[in-house]
């Protein structure tokens, strides 16, 4: 079980990455000296072709074009893992597609949906945590780590609306659905601290409770406060408690923790600077050991 | 309340379409009547515009300037059923201002939704009609500076195609029509 945040941790190696979602060569290259992972979304690469969504012949030349010294991580914002009506075959198409050109290191979803009966909700929505749903969930990540023969992991999200509850707790639910496929995790330790911010919601009993060890990968970001919200919108650099947390979190994960990246989106980089990202991933590096 | 039923609530009030006094699941109220819903709702809007402004520039800007651009991204979002993720968001917006009835938001979308196309590989040639001078309006627009007052009167087309330098060319008059 994990570390409380008094006591001490011993700090670990984890390596950086970042992500990325192409056309953006001079940023790449201040970025890639730095990470040992990038971290690509099929979707924000795709264009639509003739009505229907491909990968981008472009962003897949660039990607393809890179050398050994960066991984690349597959994680997806649309599979719709928790819809009732059954997953997203397009984003399913998507990761096809990208892997049978590209070889990843992992593969990733949010543990979430984003459709319902076909209809889009416009946002994630976190899942309730029932014996319903975990049997539901099993069956995916089962047929989904079948069909790619590559670890799998499931990313803890924000609840934007109040939590729908269930019968198992948070942590109880991820160890369960971990234990149940032998799936891994990403915890994003700043989706936990919007949590904790817009919700009744404890970080330090949700860390004492979850398997660690079950995490690969782990999420640092930020966002904007708005309205009283803590907003999951990754427009800002981290904040040293998000580090902080991602530190205790690889220090209990006994080494099985490979990689923290460092998530923005494109439409941050003009007010972020590239500059202050390479700036962010030298700080990450020192911060992780990387 | 089962899955099916708790996931078609949550669609219902996103989309404000769902009466929840009508329901008898608390957690649907408690959903219905909390800021956090607000806060979601804002946040889907904001996000289409995000993706938007930077996807369909040119003819974000033109509703921007006319003040119709909130209005206009709330009714594509009530109306459309597209995913937010930038793929899809653009040609479904620049799809539907296309057939706009002012006339010019339908050439300003019926360029940018043709330099679109052929910049994602399209082999044709797209047309719009201008009933104002198209130099001046696009550079304002990509520019982002005022359109000009008056707007510049004129008969014109545009054609993109990969065939042309900087894949555009800019021609007064109506287009030729083909016969046979």
């Amino acid at each position: 079980m994990m570390s409380t945040a008094t006591q001490q941790t011993q700090p670990r190696r984890c390596a950086v990455g970042v992500t990325y979602e192409g056309r953006d060569a001079r940023l790449l290259e201040r970025m890639l000296p730095l990470v040992e992972y990038l971290e690509v979304t099929p979707e924000t690469i795709s264009e639509v072709h003739g009505g229907e969504l491909r990968l981008s012949p472009d962003i897949m030349a660039e990607l393809k074009s890179l050398g050994p010294d960066v991984q690349i991580v597959l994680h997806g914002v649309s599979l719709s893992i928790g819809s009732h009506d059954g997953w997203s075959d397009s984003y399913l198409r998507l990761a096809d597609e990208f892997m049978d050109q590209i070889d990843v290191a992992w593969h990733s979803e949010h543990l979430g949906y984003t459709k319902v009966d076909g209809q889009h909700l416009g946002i994630m929505l976190a899942l309730p945590k029932t014996d319903e749903m975990l049997d539901i969930l099993s069956e995916r990540v089962n047929a989904i780590q079948a069909r790619y023969r590559l670890p799998f992991l499931i990313e803890n999200i924000v609840h934007v609306i109040p939590d729908a509850g269930g019968t198992y707790s948070d942590a109880a639910f991820l160890n369960a659905l971990t234990q149940r496929t032998g799936c891994g995790l990403i915890l994003d330790t700043y989706n936990l601290e919007c949590d904790a911010h817009n919700h009744p919601f404890d970080i330090e009993a949700f860390l004492a409770e979850i398997d660690a060890t079950r995490v690969r990968e782990l999420h640092v970001a930020c966002g904007v406060e708005h309205n009283g919200f803590l907003l999951d919108v990754h427009s800002k650099l981290t904040r040293p408690s998000t580090v902080q947390l991602a530190q205790r979190v690889i220090a209990d994960a006994l080494g099985h923790a490979q990689a923290v990246v460092f998530e923005f989106m494109p439409e941050a980089v003009d007010g972020l600077g590239h500059e202050a990202i390479e700036s962010e991933l030298q700080r990450l590096n020192t911060a992780f050991g990387g | 309340m089962d899955l099916a039923t708790h996931q078609r609530s949550l669609l219902g009030l996103l989309r404000s379409n769902l009466d929840s006094s009508a329901c008898t699941d608390p957690y649907i109220h408690r959903v219905a009547q909390s800021p956090d819903l607000q806060e979601a709702k804002r946040n889907i809007f904001l996000w289409r515009i995000y993706v938007l402004e930077r996807t369909a520039p040119l003819t974000f800007r033109l509703l921007e300037q006319r003040g119709q651009l909130a209005a206009r991204v709330a009714h594509f979002i009530a109306t459309r059923n597209i995913s937010p993720f930038r793929e899809t968001q653009a040609p479904a917006f620049l799809e539907a201002s296309s057939e706009s009835a002012d006339s010019l938001e339908r050439s300003v979308a019926r360029f940018e939704l043709a330099l679109l196309k052929v910049k994602a590989g399209d082999q044709g040639r797209h047309i719009a009609i201008w009933e104002f001078e198209p130099q001046v309006i696009l550079h304002s627009l990509a520019s982002a500076i005022p359109l000009p007052d008056p707007l510049p009167l004129g008969l014109y087309h545009t054609v993109v195609s990969r065939g042309f330098a900087g894949n555009l060319q800019i021609v007064s008059g109506h287009p030729p029509v083909f016969n046979g």
